[in-house]
This record gives C-alpha cells, sequence and structure tokens, in this order.
C-alpha cells in the first residue's frame, strides 16, 4: 500500500469534472451489467427498457421531471450548504418534516380553494423544513456542535415522527388497517402540467435556477463561497460567520422541506415513505454537481430517469435496487476519476527505517498526548 | 411487572447491546484512526443479507458469521480506496457506501426473503453459573456472540491503551502528517482500521439476521446502522463508555416492543407499572435524540476542555501536502 503515492498533475486533465461523471456512469453501468447477467439477465435488454421508460416519450420525460423535481431540490438543498463548506446530511428528515407541516396545514383548511390552499401548503412545508434544520443550525452556529451527525440523527427523528403519525393520530379510519392518513382535500393536488408532470417541476425547476443564479452572481453567493474558503477570511472581510451558518442551513432545510410539499401535492397523502430515498440522493446529486447549484439540475434529471428505469424494471423481475447501486457506483467512479484528473499515481520512493523512526514515532503519540491535554481549540468537524 | 417480563427485557437489552457494540466498535476503530465512515447501515445490510444467505445454505452460524465479516470487510475496502487511498470526501464516500450496501444487500438478496432461517445463535447457559438467580438467565445464558462482542471490547480498549499498534492507530488518527513524519504508515493504517470496522459491522448485521430477528428483507437494518455511528460520539470514541452507550440505547430498543406489558391492569397484581400509555415509536427516537443532546453537551464542554474527538477525523491526507 506504500508502493504508490498521487503526485499532482502539472495540468488537471481539461474538462476533469465532467470526464469523471462520465467514467463514473461507464463504471456504474459494467458494474451494473455483471450484476445483471449473475442474476440471469440481459443487461442490454435492462438498460434499454430503462431508457425507453424514462427518456422515450413524454409521458416518460413526465415521469422522469416529476422524480427529478424532489430529487433536484434535495440536491440544492445539500449545495447550497456545500458552497459554504457545511454538510446538511438530513434533506430526508427535512422533507419529510416539510410533507408532515404541510399535510397539518392543508388538514385546517380543507374549505379553501385551490389556489389559497396550495402555496399555504408549500410555504408549511418550506417552513417544516426550515424547522427541523433550525435546531443543528443554532447548535453549529452557537455551540459549534458538528451538522453532518446531528442532521443525520434527525433524518431518523423524522422517520419515526411520520410513522407515529400515520400509525396513531392522523390515521385514515376508513384504511383497512393501513398506516396512512386520510387523502388531503382534492383541491390541494397541483395542476398537472403535461401527462403525469404536474407544476411541481416548474417550481423545482425555478428554485434551482434562482440560486443557481444567486450563488454564482450575487454579493450572497460570494459571500458563501468566501466563508466557505475560509473563515478567518471571512471574518476580517466584517462576514458574520454565526449569521451566514444559520440563515444557510436553515435555507437548505427549507429547500428539502418544499420538496416534502411538492410530494405531497402529488400524492394527495401522507405515508411513511414520502421522501422515497430523495433526501440521501440529493447527496449523491450534490456532489457530482461539484456543490454547484447550475449543474443539479443536470444531475438531478439523470438520476430521476436512473429511478424512473429502475421502477420500470420491476415488472420485469430485475429488483429496483439495480437503479440505487447504479447511482451509488456512479459516484464512486466519478470520485476516483475526478481525483486522477487532477493527481497522477507514482511509485514512492523507499523510505528510510530504522532507530530513528522508532524514537520518532515515540515522540509522535508524546505530542499527541499533549495536544490531547493543552488544544482546547480544536474541535471535531471544523474541516470546513 | 413480573420476574420473567424483567428477565425477558434483560435478555433483549443484552441482545440488542451485543448488535449495537459490535457495528459501534468497529466504527470506533475506524474514527480513531481518522476516517469517519458513514456506510454502516449499508455494512451492516451487506453482512446481514450474506449471513443469513451462508446460514440458509449451511446451517453453520459461525461459518455465516465469519463469511459475512470477511465479505463486509472487503466491502468498505471500497471506502478505503476511494476516501483514504484517492483522498475523496469522507462524508460523500461513506454515505454512497450506505445507498450502494442497502442497493447490493436488496438485489443480491431477492430470493432470500421467503427461505426459513437454518442456522441462529441461542442461548448459551454456562454450567453452574447459570443457575444463579436473576444473573444467571440472563448474563451467564446469553449467547456465544454477546461473549465475542465483550472480548472484542477489552481487545479493543487493550490494544488501543496497552500497544504500539493502538498508540501508532491513535497518532495517524491525531495527526496524519505528524504520524507520517514519524514513519508510520498512514495508509496501510488507515485501510486497516476501515476493514476491521467493515468486519465487525458486518458481524452485527450476521447477528442481527441469524439470531435477534432471523430472516432477511431489504428494510432488515432500519436505521440500526445509524445508531451505531451515533453510539460513537455518545461513547467519546472510548471502547468502555460505547458499551455502556450500547446497553443504554438497547435498552431502549428492547424497551419499546415490551413498554404495553408494564402497563398497570386490574387482573394481575403489578408492584411496579405504567399508568399511562407510552407510544413505542415515540421511545424508538430517543437514542437518535440522545445523541445530539450528548453533542451539545460535549460542545460545551470541550469550550474549556479539549475535544474528544480524534483530532484528523474526516481529513483526507496526501502526501505531498505536507
Amino acid at each position: 500500500m506504500t508502493g504508490y503515492r498521487l503526485a499532482p498533475r502539472e495540468q488537471p486533465v481539461r474538462g476533469g469534472q465532467g470526464l469523471a461523471f462520465l467514467v463514473g456512469l461507464l463504471v456504474a453501468l459494467i458494474v451494473g451489467a455483471v450484476l445483471l447477467v449473475a442474476a440471469g439477465h440481459n443487461p442490454l435488454a435492462v438498460y434499454g427498457r430503462m431508457v425507453e421508460t424514462s427518456l422515450g416519450s413524454p409521458r416518460a420525460w413526465s415521469a422522469t421531471l416529476t422524480q427529478a423535481a424532489p430529487l433536484g431540490l434535495a440536491g440544492l438543498a445539500v449545495a447550497v450548504a456545500g458552497s459554504m463548506g457545511l454538510w446538511n446530511i438530513g434533506a430526508e428528515g427535512q422533507i419529510i418534516a416539510g410533507a408532515i407541516v404541510g399535510t397539518w396545514v392543508a388538514r385546517l383548511g380543507p374549505d379553501l380553494p385551490g389556489p389559497a390552499l396550495i402555496p399555504l401548503m408549500l410555504v408549511a412545508a418550506v417552513i417544516g423544513g426550515g424547522l427541523l434544520a433550525a435546531g443543528p443550525a443554532l447548535a453549529r452556529a452557537h455551540l459549534g456542535v458538528n451538522e453532518i451527525i446531528s442532521t443525520l440523527m434527525l433524518n431518523e427523528v423524522a422517520i419515526r415522527l411520520v410513522r407515529y403519525l400515520v400509525n396513531g393520530p392522523w390515521k385514515d379510519p376508513e384504511s383497512a388497517g393501513f398506516p396512512v392518513a386520510p387523502e388531503l382535500p382534492t383541491q390541494a393536488a397541483l395542476p398537472t402540467l403535461f401527462s403525469r408532470a404536474n407544476i411541481g417541476v416548474l417550481i423545482a425547476a425555478a428554485v434551482v435556477a434562482i440560486f443557481g443564479f444567486l450563488s454564482a452572481r450575487s454579493k450572497w453567493g460570494y459571500e458563501l463561497r468566501v466563508a466557505g474558503s475560509s473563515a478567518k477570511a471571512a471574518e476580517y472581510v466584517g462576514i458574520s460567520l454565526r449569521s451566514k451558518i444559520l440563515t444557510v442551513l436553515v435555507l437548505s432545510g427549507a429547500i428539502a422541506g418544499l420538496a416534502g410539499g411538492i410530494r405531497l401535492g402529488s400524492t394527495s397523502r401522507i405515508v411513511e415513505g414520502i421522501a422515497e430515498g430523495w433526501g440521501f440522493a440529493g447527496i449523491i446529486v450534490a456532489a457530482l454537481a461539484l456543490m454547484r447549484p447550475a449543474n443539479v439540475a443536470l444531475v438531478a434529471v439523470a438520476f430521476g430517469a436512473l429511478r424512473v428505469g429502475g421502477v420500470a424494471i420491476k415488472g420485469e423481475g430485475v429488483p429496483a435496487a439495480i437503479a440505487e447501486i447504479i447511482q451509488a457506483l456512479v459516484l464512486f467512479g466519478a470520485l476516483t476519476a475526478a481525483i486522477l484528473a487532477t493527481y497522477r499515481v507514482v511509485s514512492a520512493t523507499p523510505k528510510d527505517g530504522g532507530e530513528g523512526v522508532l524514537a520518532a514515532a515515540d515522540s509522535v503519540s508524546a505530542t499527541v498526548d499533549l495536544a490531547a491535554d493543552s488544544d482546547p481549540d480544536d474541535e471535531a468537524g471544523e474541516s470546513s | 411487572m413480573t420476574r420473567d417480563t424483567v428477565i425477558g427485557l434483560i435478555v433483549s437489552v443484552i441482545e440488542f447491546g451485543t448488535l449495537l457494540y459490535l457495528a459501534a466498535l468497529g466504527e470506533t476503530i475506524a474514527e480513531k484512526s481518522g476516517v469517519l465512515n458513514l456506510g454502516v447501515e449499508g455494512m451492516m445490510a451487506v453482512g446481514g443479507m450474506s449471513a443469513y444467505w451462508v446460514g440458509v445454505e449451511t446451517g453453520n452460524p459461525w461459518l455465516a458469521l465469519l463469511v459475512a465479516a470477511a465479505l463486509t470487510a472487503l466491502f468498505a475496502s471500497l471506502h478505503g480506496v476511494v476516501a483514504v487511498m484517492f483522498g475523496a470526501d469522507q462524508v460523500v464516500s461513506g454515505l454512497a457506501l450506505t445507498i450502494l450496501g442497502l442497493g447490493l444487500a436488496a438485489f443480491l438478496g431477492q430470493g432470500l426473503v421467503l427461505e426459513q432461517p437454518r442456522a441462529t445463535f441461542g442461548p448459551w447457559p454456562l454450567p453452574v453459573l447459570s443457575e444463579i438467580p436473576w444473573l444467571g438467565p440472563t448474563v451467564f445464558s446469553m449467547s456465544s456472540v454477546s461473549w465475542l462482542a465483550a472480548a472484542l471490547g477489552v481487545v479493543t480498549w487493550l490494544v488501543f491503551t496497552r500497544t504500539r499498534a493502538g498508540l501508532n492507530l491513535r497518532a495517524v488518527g491525531e495527526s496524519a502528517a505528524t504520524a507520517d513524519t514519524a514513519g508510520l504508515r498512514v495508509v496501510a493504517t488507515r485501510m486497516v482500521a476501515v476493514a476491521l470496522g467493515g468486519a465487525l459491522a458486518g458481524a452485527a448485521g450476521a447477528y442481527l439476521t441469524l439470531s435477534l430477528a432471523p430472516g432477511w428483507n431489504e428494510g432488515a437494518i432500519g436505521g440500526l446502522g445509524w445508531i451505531a455511528v451515533a453510539l460513537v460520539i455518545f461513547g467519546a470514541w472510548r471502547p468502555g463508555r460505547v458499551l455502556v452507550g450500547a446497553l443504554l440505547f438497547g435498552g431502549l430498543l428492547a424497551l419499546g416492543p415490551r413498554l404495553q406489558t408494564f402497563r398497570c391492569s386490574e387482573a394481575t397484581e403489578q408492584t411496579l407499572c405504567l399508568s399511562r400509555s407510552i407510544n413505542p415509536i415515540v421511545v424508538s427516537m430517543l437514542p437518535y435524540l440522545l445523541t445530539v443532546g450528548v453533542l451539545i453537551v460535549l460542545s460545551i464542554r470541550s469550550r474549556n476542555r479539549p475535544s474528544v474527538a480524534p483530532a484528523a477525523i474526516g481529513l483526507p491526507y496526501r502526501r505531498e501536502e505536507r
């Protein structure tokens, strides 16, 4: 394992990131094909069917875009936090929180007309997602609590909260034992755009576009990137790190919450699996989009197609899990390829060993113990 | 609350504690070397599915557990290659490992869902000791996997605190550059730590699908892996404290489904009972909420005292960035 090392290339491979994505996709498709063959399926037929059902017709596109909308919002949520070097791993929970608060509001106003109820429901969902992120945001901004773990933990809390609601207080008495809430009033359904897609697609696209513009062109986006690259530089130029962390994480949760609201307006009732893994997939989307909102839309459509294709092949006895496998493998392949675009593998020169090394190792451990006693500012998760 | 229900509860606490401890101990080893691995949920799925597969095929629980541990160590090494050797972001790589593991286990385990369990770790009553009241039917009858988990905890603690290998591992996790300068093999150490973490997560998954809840379906892990990640922080990266946390969180998991049996009723005479109903789903949120609480307490404390987390956690290391 010490026979190699990574040395920076003098010039990074041109277009390396886009290339990395394609390499990742290729790796994923090849490994996926091996799995499919092992399971007794014809990979070309399966892939063909996946493409056909997700991109082959207007109806297929409507399904893909319907998946891409929450995926893109979840990816945007992660990317907005990520552009400041913060991790929101809690999009899954925030989508659920959005759907919960959205449902709560929709249940309050069953007599409102659609044009009033739908905006109310979506705003409620935004607030719900923001609220779930507010705890980790406050803890990070004021106490330096690692937001990776706190947002991650709240996912599981939100998953159990919706389980509690649909099994208990909100359980539909006419659902014959199924843990689902009663259907929302019909005017809460989002108007259809084309085929199976509704205006949720447009809302998501608009939000992604707005943040793509803001993060690339506005002072706000610039400040985020400064704060993300160097906390010291940010404070020097008068950016309040604390308020930035707070607003960005709450905003990130709110964006994910909107995905929950849109989902609610498409399915008409809240169920346990309302978030469908979009929150976790959103992290992959954001990572592949290099935390740039402008790229999020593209990756979200690609992954939306993958998911639609995955569901379609279920009918032919191929597990839908192949779509999840491909998504994760695209990321692994792309991560590795992206590094190979900027580094090259060279063989390491042998190092000298012997007495000196052992003595040095002792001094390291002494340093470690000292560091543990004397470095109060050394906090976990201060990598940003 | 009768004697039998209390003993049943303690047995269940030990079972859940064993499961959580195996996985959390593995994550502790990885994180001590400076590698955060958020793939525990997926690794447990891979381990649980493969163990159940081998169990159904051979009927041998130990073979199933060993195969699961070995395969999961290999699977975890994917995170090692991408995040340690290539230095990609550990958060992203770990989460992708979870998604991949859940996907692979669901895909490859599709045919196992309807299979009947054939291999399991039963209670293991020790001669004489198992006759002791209270301790006998609980601690001294626990399964061999529970003893294995306890032994691994002691070994890990000894290695961390008493051996050069443990010292090296901690040095790599505190400052990779310093450790490298001192001639320690940073990448190799971290690769081994990640693989060991995978092996233990795989063993935890195996114990789940073979013994604790025999059977396989794609929802089998159900968030237990995230509890293991939480436990490492809850236990402040120390094998002993992680054990206390594993028993506490295991207690909450064991208590949830049993809450109904602790309700007061007129029919049976009960000395201790609950007068109000507590929803088991609400109880199942507690491990996660407690972890967030502990994180907050740790952060407040670390304002005046040194942090307990390995300093280099989450930071990739490349030689030329020295």
